[in-house]
């Protein structure tokens, strides 16, 4: 049922040109090169230390893994992680 | 983003968040829209930075998360007011020295005057003295256009005057009028300047005695400056008149042109040392203080046997007519090589002969046309000696005004 509405969202999004994320409330998450890492529409902080980093997705989380890692502008909407990104992982 | 200017003006503070949890202290702040920013872990011990607002809404936050917090560090304007609270002659210090630079700024402290030739800077430095312009006067009370008219009218070799300021200077501009020569009317008469022998002459005004053909020596009267005597036509039989009356003095005008005659000598050696630099050099640095010399690095020329010396001299520059006391002289030697060159007889004559007329060509005025041209050989008991005699004929003006005394 779940599976179903998503995908006629998504072709609802595709025939009318609108980006899916916003339509299916999925996170975009940008790099520049390895060094930032900005993610939007998240749902909060699981668990932050310098090296490891797990951010709560509408689904699942998401699992960031660097050294000297730093969250620079926190806000609602979005993350901005610094550091030395080394892995990123989905953990649905 | 973080260290702007709205955070300045609002305060931001880094906070140490310590406890069980930290990471629920940020998802709660973040629910709570407070904006965190350069969060770092460090052991188990968060750090972050918000604003001054913010920290006093996060009271029930930190009692949620089970986490303690302690201001680590604070940024912004609202502390640095605090400190400067505590601090008064800090804040005095910078408002007085604003003020005194702003108070000293508007008054004038110096006159200058450029573009002046032939007169002199107090005369139009005493006419803007008089209508107030001096230093240690209000710049706003100073009406620069009264000072211009001022000034055009009491000197009239001014042409244009402006006067404005530079900072604590005032400036007065001037562009003197170019005023014809005048010629001097006193009564002269026309004396040689240079020996020779009468070509030409021509008398505008005055009298003349000579015929073409004269010599006249240096300082001899060529045009006497008395006004021309009536000429009797009636009768030129007539016996002059017995009362000789005193000739009327003018200036007297005309051209004498006359063969001058110039000799010089020239010579040259055959066989002529000439000094180069090898490229070898000693430097010797000297440090004077006051009176006191000290020598930070000495030469030893001495074991040059030949060398030039190049002196350097250097000192700080003036400011504010106070001199300097420190100066440094730095010596410079350089070794010499001698080369002996040769030269033909033929080359040396060249040279000689050119040596000989670039002396003559130093006397000669510009206007004297060469008639004649004349080089003789001056044999030498030397044998390494080349001498040349040049002798030039030139025909050349040689009147020269001579005020006449009137007693």
């Amino acid at each position: 049922m779940q599976s179903r509405k998503r995908g006629r969202l998504q072709r609802l999004a595709g025939l009318l040109e609108i980006p899916q994320d916003i339509v299916m409330d999925l996170p975009r998450i940008t790099m520049l090169g390895n060094r930032q890492l900005l993610i939007e529409n998240h749902k909060g902080i699981i668990e932050y230390t310098p090296s490891l980093i797990r951010i709560k997705l509408n689904q699942g989380e998401l699992i960031v893994t660097g050294a000297d890692l730093t969250l620079g502008n926190l806000q609602v909407e979005q993350i901005l992680v610094e550091g030395t990104v080394e892995e990123l992982k989905y953990d649905l | 983003m973080t260290f702007n200017m709205s955070n300045y003006m609002h305060g931001a503070i880094r906070l140490k968040v310590t406890g069980f949890m930290p990471e629920k202290f940020i998802n709660l702040c973040t629910a709570q829209n407070i904006y965190l920013w350069k969060i770092s872990k460090k052991n188990s011990d968060l750090f972050v930075w918000m604003k001054v607002e913010d920290f006093f809404l996060i009271r029930p936050i930190v009692r949620k998360s089970r986490t303690r917090v302690t201001i680590v560090s604070r940024y912004g304007l609202p502390f640095a007011a605090k400190r400067l609270k505590k601090r008064k002659i800090l804040l005095i210090g910078p408002v007085a020295f604003f003020l005194v630079l702003n108070v000293l700024a508007s008054f004038v402290w110096f006159v200058d005057v450029t573009g002046v030739k032939n007169l002199s800077d107090s005369q139009i430095k005493a006419i803007a003295f008089q209508q107030g312009l001096k230093p240690g006067v209000l710049k706003s009370n100073i009406n620069t256009k009264q000072i211009e008219n001022e000034i055009l009218i009491n000197t009239p070799e001014v042409a244009w005057i402006s006067v404005n300021f530079i900072g604590t200077r005032a400036v007065i501009e001037v562009v003197e009028k170019t005023v014809p020569k005048q010629d001097d009317k006193s009564p002269a008469h026309i004396v040689a300047g240079k020996d020779g022998v009468i070509t030409e002459i021509i008398t505008l005004a005055g009298q003349s005695t000579l015929k073409v053909g004269d010599t006249v020596k240096k300082g001899d009267l060529l045009i006497k400056g008395f006004a021309p005597e009536p000429v009797n036509h009636q009768d030129p039989s007539a016996q002059p008149p017995v009362i000789s009356v005193p000739p009327q003095l003018i200036k007297a005008k005309g051209i004498v042109k006359a063969r001058v005659w110039y000799e010089s000598y020239g010579e040259t050696e055959l066989i002529k040392a000439k000094h180069q630099r090898t490229g070898r050099q000693q430097i010797g640095v000297l440090l004077k203080i006051g009176s006191n010399e000290i020598v930070l690095k000495s030469a030893h020329p001495e074991q040059f046997g030949l060398y030039d010396k190049e002196v350097v001299h250097k000192k700080l520059p003036l400011w504010r007519n106070s001199d300097f006391i420190v100066e440094s002289n730095i010596d410079i030697y350089h070794e010499l090589d001698t080369e002996w060159s040769e030269m033909t007889v033929e080359e040396a004559r060249d040279y000689a002969k050119n040596n000989a007329l670039a002396q003559i060509q130093n006397l000669m005025p510009e206007t004297a046309q060469i008639l004649s041209r004349k080089i003789e050989l001056i044999k030498t008991e030397e044998p390494n000696l080349v001498r040349i005699k040049a002798t030039i004929e030139v025909e050349e003006d040689i009147g020269k005004s001579m005020i006449i005394s009137q007693q």
